[in-house]
């Protein structure tokens, strides 16, 4: 057998073919590389080709922006191939990328010979759901563990339940405030008498009276299904009853609702973390938003395994943390009533690159109240939701970093002017600040007087601060190696701080990320191209290692840290890593030209 | 003449040793490439039957008597071997498979004379140019394979190895072009100056 043929028996749906289908599919088989960056077709054309992912990635775009990534084993431009249309996106590789080019017409002849090959597209592919019905008989198709979790472990929301007797109105006004879909109708002893959902409360409109009991108007007898048994099972009783809630009981009793999108959203992770983020949106408490950001560890670290790259993730991260932040502040004022404070963000979360093991970094800004209790309420929750308190206890519990902007104006200007090792310790974390929640106004006040009180000589000191640390590159490579090597304080610390000081510098202080502050330093022409390029490059590459290093803690369920060991890098990433340290270490020159650290301060 | 607008053939034999006084071929696969393009739709395998049959080869590879037997000489096809062997002939080690197939031409009496890239080689000096020196070791087809994340569960059929390697050069044309090398002429001459170069690790 040759190996396309081993490679492609191994893939949905290829594995459905017979021998001759296969050598049919074979019979117009080329194998094409798309060096990175390069459009494999644009959007509106008619494809001539079906492309099957062998390595590498592919972005599909609409204009510029990147809508879906496909990847090793995966399948684009079968639409267009089969329906004769044109494709509404651009593809392009991501990174060099090797494809499998199946010719439409046999693909063609095999799609419409082999119904369960077909219709493996028109579900999946078309997304009509409802033709799911006869695959799913077809078990064997799913291997996927998560067919098989037990549909308890999917319902994060504790079940909305109501009386048979209680008023349309009252128990809509019930779900409208927990933000659900539907509501089960149970009888004392919580067994499910019925369930009431959006789709009935159009016949409540149309034909009803809303005062009148919920009886009348939901459906009944509820289908429901054991919380032990498998989502594949939950699924197809779903479309079996053509339905889209599902009760699920344990021991005859309601103990949640599962809706399509909560299964759907399990087949992929990167719509799971989208659904994680739409999720974090509606969650009402702080169990919900524990069990989003649990869930989210994990899908993050799945996509790192697959290959995404460091900065997409950690901007989808980014944005779930801050979802899960605010909502969380949002919880905790409505027992204290905090008003007037806008809470911050420092370190990676402030530069929005935070990934997997990141502490909590917080501080609070406010104009005279004080909020201590307030804070130590949303660190302590952010805690129970699984974001570690800091070590180094910045955060906004702690009364040093939860005062008026008065009082930080005098922080900076302290630490502008005495730059003393903790007073630089403290700048370098502080001005990665990003505002999360709360009055915007402030954190711009104390922006603007940070750009006007910025001194030579704490610039001089943050310099020589980003410089300090070598990585340890030696005449033969890496040396100690066999110790392993910390990304953190070789890697990312010299390149984060190093970039803080020439944005500082050049005052460029509303943007925190280091890739938004590197492409502002090109506009600027402090940095050139060429060196910008491969400061980026060496930055993404060493947080990717450090994200897949962690990523594979997180999978077999253990903690993440920053130290790479040598076992763990093949070949090529460790001379990638060479390279990338010694970038480190060139650009730790520059900087010190620049400020003429060497010369003493 | 530009990568992309070359013809290349990669190659792989099956033969019962090394020795070309008297070892023979049992398989011939080919499988063709437009530029960097790989045309596995036009790949090609056949078994070849030997003038005289030496067993322990047979086990060795996994092709039995019986097989050998059903397989046409290579004087049978040979005309069919020349006219699928188009552009530079490509594959792992590959001057031994050139010496082979041109002694069995010859037998034919077709003089067969074309030019070669071996991928070993040329990984030998791509490793260089990244500062790193490849052993022996590093550079067997087996190693590639793996190197190159192409997972090889079965191998040591002519056609999947031929293949293997019009991945690996695929791979490999890609990393020349971002040396800026583009062309046929500068890559064979790369080749060769490394040919000469490999003595040093010979003696």
């Amino acid at each position: 057998m040759i190996p396309p043929k081993e490679f492609l028996r191994k893939i949905k749906p290829f594995s459905f073919l017979s021998e001759d289908e296969i050598d049919r599919i074979l019979s117009g088989l080329e194998v094409e590389v798309y060096p990175k960056n390069s459009v494999i077709f644009k959007e509106g054309r008619k494809l001539e080709h079906v492309y099957l992912v062998f390595s590498g990635l592919i972005g599909l775009f609409e204009g510029e922006e990147l809508i879906d990534y496909v990847s090793r084993g995966e399948l684009v431009g079968v639409i267009s191939s089969i329906y004769n249309t044109r494709t509404t996106l651009t593809a392009r590789a991501i990174e060099d990328t090797v494809c499998y080019v199946i010719d439409k017409n046999k693909f063609r002849e095999v799609f419409d010979k082999n119904p369960k090959f077909s219709s493996f597209f028109l579900t999946f592919v078309s997304k009509r759901f409802r033709s799911f019905t006869n695959l799913a008989r077809e078990r064997e198709i799913f291997e996927e563990t998560t067919f098989l979790t037990e549909v308890e472990k999917v319902v994060s929301k504790k079940p909305v339940v109501c009386g048979i007797d209680s008023s349309v109105e009252d128990d809509v006004k019930k779900m409208e405030e927990n933000k659900v879909g539907s509501i089960v109708v149970v009888d004392g002893e919580q067994k499910p008498l019925g369930i009431f959902t959006d789709n009935d409360l159009r016949r409540v409109v149309l034909y009803g009276n809303k005062s009148k009991s919920i009886e009348g108007f939901m459906s009944s007898p509820p289908i429901s299904i054991d919380a032990k048994k498998p989502l594949f099972d939950a699924y197809t009783t779903m479309i079996d009853h053509g339905i889209d809630h599902l009760i699920i009981t344990n021991d005859g009793r309601v103990c949640g609702v599962i809706t399509s999108k909560d299964i759907l959203s399990q087949l992929e992770p990167s719509s799971s973390v989208l659904a994680l983020y739409r999720k974090s949106i509606k969650a009402t408490t702080i169990e919900e938003l524990k069990i989003v950001f649990e869930k989210m560890n994990v899908a993050v670290a799945k996509m790192a395994l697959k290959g995404l790259h460091f900065y997409d993730l950690s901007r989808m991260i980014t944005s779930v943390h801050d979802a899960i932040v605010t909502k969380t502040i949002e919880i905790v004022s409505k027992e204290y009533n905090a008003k007037n404070f806008v809470w911050i963000h420092m370190g990676s979360s402030g530069r929005r690159e935070q990934i997997i093991a990141t502490d909590q970094d917080n501080a609070i800004v406010h104009e005279g109240e004080n909020l201590l209790d307030f804070a130590m309420a949303v660190n302590n929750a952010l805690a129970e939701i699984g974001i570690p308190k800091c070590p180094a206890n910045y955060m906004a519990s702690n009364e040093r970093w939860n005062v008026d902007i008065e009082s930080w104006k005098n922080y900076f200007k302290k630490w502008f002017n005495e730059p003393i090792p903790d007073h630089i310790r403290y700048l370098s974390v502080f001005l990665d600040m990003r505002p999360i929640y709360g009055d915007t106004k402030l954190y711009n006040e104390l922006l603007e007087f940070v750009e006007e009180n910025v001194t030579n000589q704490a610039i001089r000191f943050l310099a020589l601060d980003a410089t300090i640390i070598e990585p340890p590159i030696g005449i033969f490579g890496i040396k100690h190696l066999g110790r392993g090597i910390d990304l953190k304080k070789y890697g990312i610390y010299p390149i984060a701080n190093g970039v803080r000081v020439l944005a500082l510098d050049n005052k460029i202080l509303e943007f925190t990320s280091t890739k938004e502050r590197i492409a502002e330093l090109v506009e600027l022409d402090v940095l050139s191209r060429e060196v910008s390029s491969s400061l980026l490059e060496s930055y993404e590459f060493i947080q990717d290692l450090r994200l897949k290093h962690q990523s594979k803690a997180i999978v077999m369920r253990g903690g993440g840290d920053n130290i790479i060991s040598v076992k763990e890098l093949d070949k090529l990433d460790l001379l990638v890593l060479k390279e990338s340290l010694k970038i480190v270490s060139s650009f730790q020159k520059l900087l010190k030209n620049k400020y003429a650290v060497e010369r003493g301060l | 003449m530009n990568v992309r607008d070359a013809e290349f053939c990669v190659i792989d034999l099956e033969t019962t040793g090394l020795d070309l006084r008297k070892d023979k071929i049992i398989a011939f696969a080919c499988v063709p490439m437009k530029g960097m393009k790989i045309l596995v739709n036009n790949s090609y395998y056949t078994l070849i039957k030997p003038e005289k049959y030496e067993i322990k080869a047979m086990k060795y590879h996994g092709i039995s008597q019986h097989d050998l037997n059903d397989a046409p000489t290579f004087e049978e096809i040979s005309e069919e071997i020349l006219t699928r062997l188009k552009g530079i002939v490509v594959g792992h080690a590959v001057e031994i498979d050139v010496a082979f197939l041109k002694k069995y031409f010859k037998k034919a009496g077709i003089k067969f004379e074309r030019q070669t890239i071996d991928i070993a080689l040329l990984e030998k000096w791509l490793g260089e140019r990244l500062g790193e020196r490849k052993t022996n070791e590093d550079l067997t087809l087996d190693a590639l394979i793996k190197n190159y994340g192409l997972k090889a569960t079965y191998r040591h059929n002519a056609l999947a190895d031929a293949f293997f390697t019009a991945q690996i050069f695929q791979i490999q044309l890609l990393k020349l072009l971002k040396y800026g090398i583009n062309s046929v002429d500068r890559i064979l001459g790369i080749l060769s100056s490394c040919k000469l170069s490999r003595c040093d690790f010979i003696f």
